[in-house]
């Protein structure tokens, strides 16, 4: 029944430096001589990463409540006798810290030295190598030896904690951060901490395992080895991984995020801080929406059918294809009229390639219907996902052809099975594949164009199929539905033949005239800048990394 | 002049337990006095004047603590009791439980009061089963005749107390463990700051005591601060005291005696003196498992706060464990390490990894297997559990290892060189 006591007073330190005059808000104070000026109710960790200065930790995150369970923050602050954890300690006016004194030191190294005594060592064969902070913090702050001599406590490894997560107990330090999580922000709590003393074990209750939308965010918080993503497992070592920062084209929330790319392949997607749109996390569906992109069939280059209809698509040059789609609208509109041109458009695509959409063909190939289809599931969550899956539908009413609108898409469909529609031009949709309409109706198009990134059932219907850039192979901008504009990030080269579904655009719109030059995607991004309202003053530039809102009405 | 129980006075008697006998002994004149003439501001400062220090292990003293709560009474108070008794060695508020409920409840009224709480929780040691049924009785018995519940006698003041059974785990005496485990979730300590007299249980004001700690707010509530200050080594080490002797005596069980009481006459006059006469006494701990050890060369000591600190260790829980010279040292820390290997939370680091290490150093150093290396490295992991955990069972282990370490420093090293238990063959190790 101990309470602690602790005699000694550290030595008292030579004067250092003034402190700066705070705010009615602030507070001011000293770590490690610097002066530093900080809000009320910051922690002392928090401040001095505001001044810099990186105080070590494991069980510490910015998205969740303090647990102060790994003691690797402690710090020493004068007037305490005792060392104190900077995650929890607030930051108070006058308050002199210390964060590298020989006292400091050898605790981080004794705290160190307890993490590792029952730790597996088994960095060869463990995904987070390589960004794991038990490396990270032993190379830095610990003593590089061991005095343990013992047999280690022994845990399940490779355990199925669940669908998507592997947890190894043995490799686990106990931080909590993943209990947090579920307990905080997915507000699932499957994960609890189980048994005592060096037998302590995050587990699951019985028959609910860890299972929820958010499951892959424990595994990116969990600063060792401990979780990992079962799709990612052994994919790749992580010092190969190339982080591209993009945006999550998932769902109309647009989550920041980092695509990590190796050999021209996206191995996984991880939340990127955005505290405008997704904070610190990300969805289980975003973090996996690279996976069609080695999955499907892709278009590889572009096909076209060799006599009118009937015949087997065969392979073209990029050239003889595009030239072939303009004649087909061309021919079309000539026999019946311009009212038998249309178009579906996704709001899937970037805020460039709609508004070359509108460009080439409303405006130059005069087609005088675009439809954008919505794509709608479930409901709004309490965290991130929406029921809105397209990730640019408010791009699409801003800058291209519309809002997503079902009825005018119903509408045009229902043209095309009655005949009256005769060419039709598919954007990045697949109306075929969605149901939407019947092979037997698209059948009797005299002219059905697609443009997309995968032979999708009605790419592989098409009379002429241009192969896209698919997610992560090109540049452009999505606008979140609370109006934020985000760039997604080129991170691979485009697969075969792809090309940006601007670009594709731009030239079937020449061979109806289009004049732009329309260089670049950041170019396109310029133009709608001038000429949509909206987006004044905004540039691919001037978005950064983490967006910036569009201006509404 | 022989010393006249109080906090003892009706433990022994036939039916101790009844509200009948406590009543007819005196008992709630204390709390009917209070209620009728006093005021809760009034009660704080008569526990303040009386010099009442927390017999829960720290020692702290009562009317501050209480006078830690906010000023605002916008949120409800709570006093919760700390009956989860399981520091090895340490049995006296079971007994007062047993034995004298209504002594005990009859301060938690006047405590409640005094703190202005209109709930109170009794957080009893599941394994008590005994204790829990004759406290629950004594609750019973307490509403039926009006001094739980509403208006208590008339005087407007509402209390409610609700008994709560633990789970089995020592931790849960520490004091914000015991309000994780009231609130219905695993017992782990929480971090201080926020004090539990500011963020307590479910987020309101709470103060924790001790059983035995209350059972005193009655003694100062019948007769008065000024009278309890006189008992014991005032100023700073006032009243009466249980004291828990176990080990190597003749008679263990609790004893009652004045703060201030020297060790060697609780040893060798309350306890009947050392079980076997071939063997002199080598070692007592003092206050608990948790607290260092005395040598016999240092147990020449007064049994308080003060004169304990003093001599290098501290009266925690006053559980007197006593041991004579056929005890091992290694063998004695084994076996409390492994206590706390089993007890700790397992939530932060230092703790959670120090206390398996120091079991695993020691069954090598019992087994023959130690290595020279391994007395320097008990005594350095301990320093690097001391003050670095969250909760102070750290220092609750680390203590022991220190001071063991030191204090039989040689006994160590020689069972490395022996590669073995010296005392093996005589050793009374049960
Ligand atoms: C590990 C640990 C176990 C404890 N167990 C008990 C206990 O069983 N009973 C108790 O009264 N206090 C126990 N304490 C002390 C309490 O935290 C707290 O200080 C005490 O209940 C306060 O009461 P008091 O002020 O009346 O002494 C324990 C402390 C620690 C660190
Ligand atoms: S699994 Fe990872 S995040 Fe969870 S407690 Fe263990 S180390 Fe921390
Ligand atoms: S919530 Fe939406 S935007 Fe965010 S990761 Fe999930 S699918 Fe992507
Ligand atoms: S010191 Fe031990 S018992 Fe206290 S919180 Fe830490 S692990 Fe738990
Ligand atoms: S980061 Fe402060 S205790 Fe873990």
């Amino acid at each position: 029944m101990a309470e602690p006591k602790e005699p000694q007073q550290p030595p008292s330190p030579p004067p250092g430096p003034a402190l700066p005059a705070a705010g009615p808000d602030d507070v001011s104070l000293l770590i490690d001589d610097r002066p530093v000026v900080v809000r009320k109710g910051t922690t002392v960790l928090q401040a001095a990463e505001q001044a810099g200065l990186l105080v070590p930790h494991y069980c510490y995150h910015a998205g969740l409540s303090i647990a102060g369970n790994c003691r690797m923050c402690l710090v020493e602050i004068e007037k305490a006798p005792k060392l104190q954890i900077g995650c929890a300690t607030a930051a108070a006016q006058g308050m002199v810290v210390r964060t590298q004194t020989a006292r400091v030191k050898s605790t981080r190294e004794a705290i160190m030295e307890f993490l590792l005594i029952n730790h597996p060592l088994d960095c060869p064969i463990c995904d987070q190598a390589g960004e794991c902070r038990l490396q990270q913090y032993e190379a830095a702050y610990g003593a590089g030896r061991s005095r343990f001599n013992e047999e280690k406590v022994h845990f399940p490894k490779r355990y199925d904690i669940g669908r998507n997560v592997v947890f190894d107990a043995e490799r686990c330090i106990k931080c909590t951060r993943c209990v947090r999580f579920c307990d905080e922000v997915s507000k699932t709590h499957e994960l609890a901490l189980f048994d005592r003393g060096d037998h302590a074990i995050i587990g699951t209750f019985p028959g609910r395992p860890l299972d929820n939308p958010y499951s892959g965010n424990t595994v990116d918080i969990c600063p060792v080895g401990a979780l990992t993503w079962k799709p990612f497992r052994f994919r790749a070592r992580v010092w190969f991984l190339r982080d591209v920062p993009s945006a999550c084209a998932g769902c109309a929330r647009g989550c920041s995020v980092n695509l990590a790319t190796y050999n021209n392949r996206i191995h996984r997607i991880t939340p990127r801080q955005n505290m405008q749109v997704n904070r610190f996390w990300i969805c289980d569906a975003g973090r996996e929406s690279h996976a069609p992109l080695s999955e499907r069939p892709r278009l590889a280059g572009p096909r076209a059918l060799a006599a009118c209809k009937g015949g087997p698509q065969q392979e073209a040059a990029w050239e003889e294809a595009l030239d072939r789609a303009a004649e087909l609208l061309r021919e079309t509109a000539k026999a019946h009229g311009s009212g038998a041109l249309a178009g579906i458009v996704s709001a899937r695509l970037s805020v460039e390639d709609l508004h070359l959409a509108r460009k080439a063909l409303s405006e130059a190939a005069g087609i005088p219907r675009l439809g954008v289809p919505p794509h709608v599931e479930g409901e709004d969550d309490h965290l991130l996902i929406r029921r809105d899956r397209t990730p640019n539908a408010k791009g699409a009413a801003l800058a291209g052809p519309g809002a997503p609108h079902a009825g005018r898409v119903k509408e045009i469909l229902e043209d095309v099975a009655a005949g009256r529609v005769r060419a039709l031009v598919v954007v990045g949709e697949d109306p075929l594949g969605d149901g939407l309409i019947d092979a037997a109706a698209l059948g009797r198009l005299d002219a059905l164009i697609v443009i997309d990134w995968w032979k999708s059932p009605t790419a592989e219907a098409a009379h002429v199929a241009l192969p896209s850039c698919g997610y992560g192979e090109c540049e452009g901008v999505l606008v979140n539905f609370e109006g934020r504009a985000q760039r997604m990030r080129a991170a691979l080269r485009p697969w075969a033949e792809a090309e940006p579904t601007w670009r594709i655009l731009r030239e079937l719109g020449r061979r109806f005239g289009l004049a732009g030059e329309y260089p670049t995607a950041s170019a396109v991004f310029d133009e709608v800048a001038a000429t949509v309202p909206a987006f004044a003053g905004l540039s691919h530039r001037a978005l950064g990394g983490l967006g910036a809102v569009v201006k509404e009405a | 002049m022989p010393y006249e129980p109080l906090l003892l006075r009706n433990a022994g008697k036939p039916g101790s337990e009844t509200i009948d006998a406590y009543l007819a002994s005196g008992g709630y004149q204390g709390l009917r006095r209070v209620l009728k003439e006093s005021t809760p501001e009034k009660m704080v400062e008569e526990v303040k004047a009386s010099g009442l220090r927390g017999r829960g292990g720290a020692g702290f003293a009562t009317g501050v603590k209480w006078g830690f709560l906010p000023k605002t009474r916008d949120k409800p108070r709570y006093l919760c009791i700390n009956a989860d008794e399981s520091e090895p060695g340490t049995f006296k508020d079971r007994l007062l439980i047993e034995k004298d409920p209504h002594l005990v409840l009859e301060g938690i009224i006047l405590s409640a009061y005094a703190i202005e709480c209109r709930t109170a929780f009794f957080y009893i040691r599941g394994e008590f089963h005994q204790g829990c049924r004759v406290f629950q009785r004594a609750v019973d018995e307490a509403y039926a005749k009006g001094f739980l519940g509403k208006n208590i006698l008339g005087s407007g003041y509402d209390l409610d107390l609700v008994l709560y059974r633990g789970a089995g785990a020592y931790i849960c005496g520490e004091e914000t463990a015991l309000l994780e485990s009231l609130e219905g979730k695993r017992g782990l300590p929480r971090i201080k700051p926020p004090f539990p007299a500011i963020v307590g249980l479910y987020g309101c004001p709470t103060i924790i005591n001790n059983v035995e700690t209350l059972a005193n707010v009655t003694l100062i509530a019948e007769r008065g601060a000024a009278w309890y200050a006189t008992i014991g080594r005032p100023p700073k080490n006032t009243g009466p005291k249980l004291y828990c002797l176990s080990g190597h005596v003749k008679r263990p069980g609790v004893y009652e005696a004045p703060l201030g009481v020297p060790l060697m006459e609780l040893i060798e006059e309350r306890a009947g003196g050392l079980l076997r006469p071939d063997r002199p006494l080598k070692a007592v701990v003092p206050g608990g498992s948790s607290m260092r050890i005395l040598p016999a060369s240092k147990c020449d000591v007064l049994m308080d706060f003060d004169s304990l600190v003093a001599a290098g260790s501290m009266l925690g829980s006053a559980a007197v464990i006593v041991m004579d010279a056929g005890t091992c040292m290694v063998w004695a820390l084994l076996s409390l390490a492994r206590f706390y290997a089993h007890e700790s939370c397992g939530q932060c680091t230092p703790c959670r990894e120090g206390t398996g290490w120091f079991v695993k150093i020691l069954e090598r150093l019992e087994a023959g297997q130690g290595r020279p290396e391994d007395v320097d490295l008990l005594t350095d992991v301990a320093n690097k559990v001391e003050g670095n955990t969250i909760c102070p069972f750290g220092e609750a282990i680390a203590w022991p290892v220190q001071s063991y370490v030191k204090t039989f420093r040689e006994e160590y090293e020689e069972h490395v060189r022996r590669k073995g238990c010296p005392l093996a063959a005589t050793a009374t190790v049960s």
